[in-house]
């Protein structure tokens, strides 16, 4: 069998890129309503979305968002036997979370008119057109 | 939760490795670290605690190796930036270097500027221990050319040649490379600031 000319990794990779660049975004939005731990922040990006993050890269990722004083943690004794450390957004990242998912639906938004002709849709509308 | 012998094991080996490479960070931020992950494993295998769960978890987590380094690099770099110790600075920006272009570029700098500023230093200092023979002398060859001769040590001062600082040697040297040090620290601190940019894995 033939194999296409692109490469097939090209458009991975760079689906790759797009979801490292949203992941900070994802995380301060799973915190937004309140504070989670680790493993329920991966479980609500998990459920919320389509993001699926490697569990080794959660953890530092949320050491460097406290690092910068966007999110503040606490341990808490539970129910499981064992202590978890809980995240909570600061008013910083509050105000940074807002700032991002404003840019982002303004990006998206922008995005989504420019794609318009691409959609199945409306490539089908543009061949019935054609004589 | 009471665990089955071997899944203790697992995870006692994996902790015991990743504290291991977590060496370089501060104590508390390692028991910090350290004690996150074994909530996370515990809550992972909450269910189910075979060995098989426990591997599972333990290989989505990554090696402790992989781990302990994206935690690393980011505190490294992170602590750096309020570093007080050039040799910190530079075991930072080292690590650095292994990652970028612009960290190599810093590193390097950082390393002329500190052997630079360091000479200068010490070179005071030797002409504390011995003046007669360290400074700095204008040679006057048979050719009535002439040349700059920067000499340091015990031994005799070079012939035919006239001493151009003199104990100026010391202001000069002390504040030029403490001068310089200091530039460079800074350099390292600016760099970080404005270049690093923390890696996202996926």
């Amino acid at each position: 069998m033939k194999e296409t000319t692109q490469p097939p990794e090209s458009a991975e990779k760079w689906e790759v890129q797009l979801r490292k660049g949203s992941l900070e975004l994802a995380i301060l939005a799973a915190l937004w309503q309140g504070r989670l731990y680790g493993l329920e922040i991966l479980r609500h990006l998990e459920t919320h979305s389509d993001l699926i993050v490697v569990e080794g890269t959660a953890y530092p990722l949320l050491n460097r968002l406290r690092s910068l004083g966007l999110v503040e943690s606490e341990w808490v004794e539970s129910d499981s036997g064992h202590p978890r450390k809980y995240y909570r957004l600061t008013s910083a990242g509050r105000q940074r979370a807002l700032e991002m998912s404003r840019i982002w639906t303004r990006f998206s938004a922008s995005m989504n008119g420019l794609l318009a002709p691409l959609s199945p849709e409306s490539d089908t509308e543009s061949r019935k057109e054609q004589p | 939760m009471t665990l089955p012998a071997d899944s203790q094991k697992a995870i006692d080996t994996y902790l015991a490795a990743l504290r291991k490479h977590l060496r370089d960070l501060m104590e508390e931020d390692v028991q910090d670290i350290v004690q996150e992950i074994n909530a996370h494993i515990l809550d992972k295998i909450s269910t189910d605690t075979s060995a098989v769960a426990v591997a599972a978890t333990l290989a989505a987590l990554g090696t402790p190796e992989e781990l302990a380094s994206r935690y690393r690099t980011e505190e490294l770099l992170k602590r750096a930036q309020s570093a007080r110790s050039p040799a910190y600075m530079l075991c930072s920006l080292f690590r650095w270097a292994k990652l970028s272009i612009i960290g190599l570029a810093v590193f390097l700098v950082s390393v002329v500027g500190y052997c630079i500023g360091g000479f200068l230093f010490i070179l005071a200092a030797l002409k504390l221990i011995w003046p007669r023979a360290t400074g700095l002398w204008k040679t006057v060859n048979g050719d009535s050319s002439w040349g700059l001769n920067l000499g340091f040590g015990s031994g005799d001062p070079p012939a035919n040649a006239s001493e151009l600082l003199g104990w100026w040697l010391l202001p000069i040297g002390f504040i030029l490379g403490a001068a310089l040090v200091f530039l460079t620290f800074r350099l390292g601190t600016w760099s970080i600031r404005k270049f690093w940019r923390p890696r996202v894995w996926l």
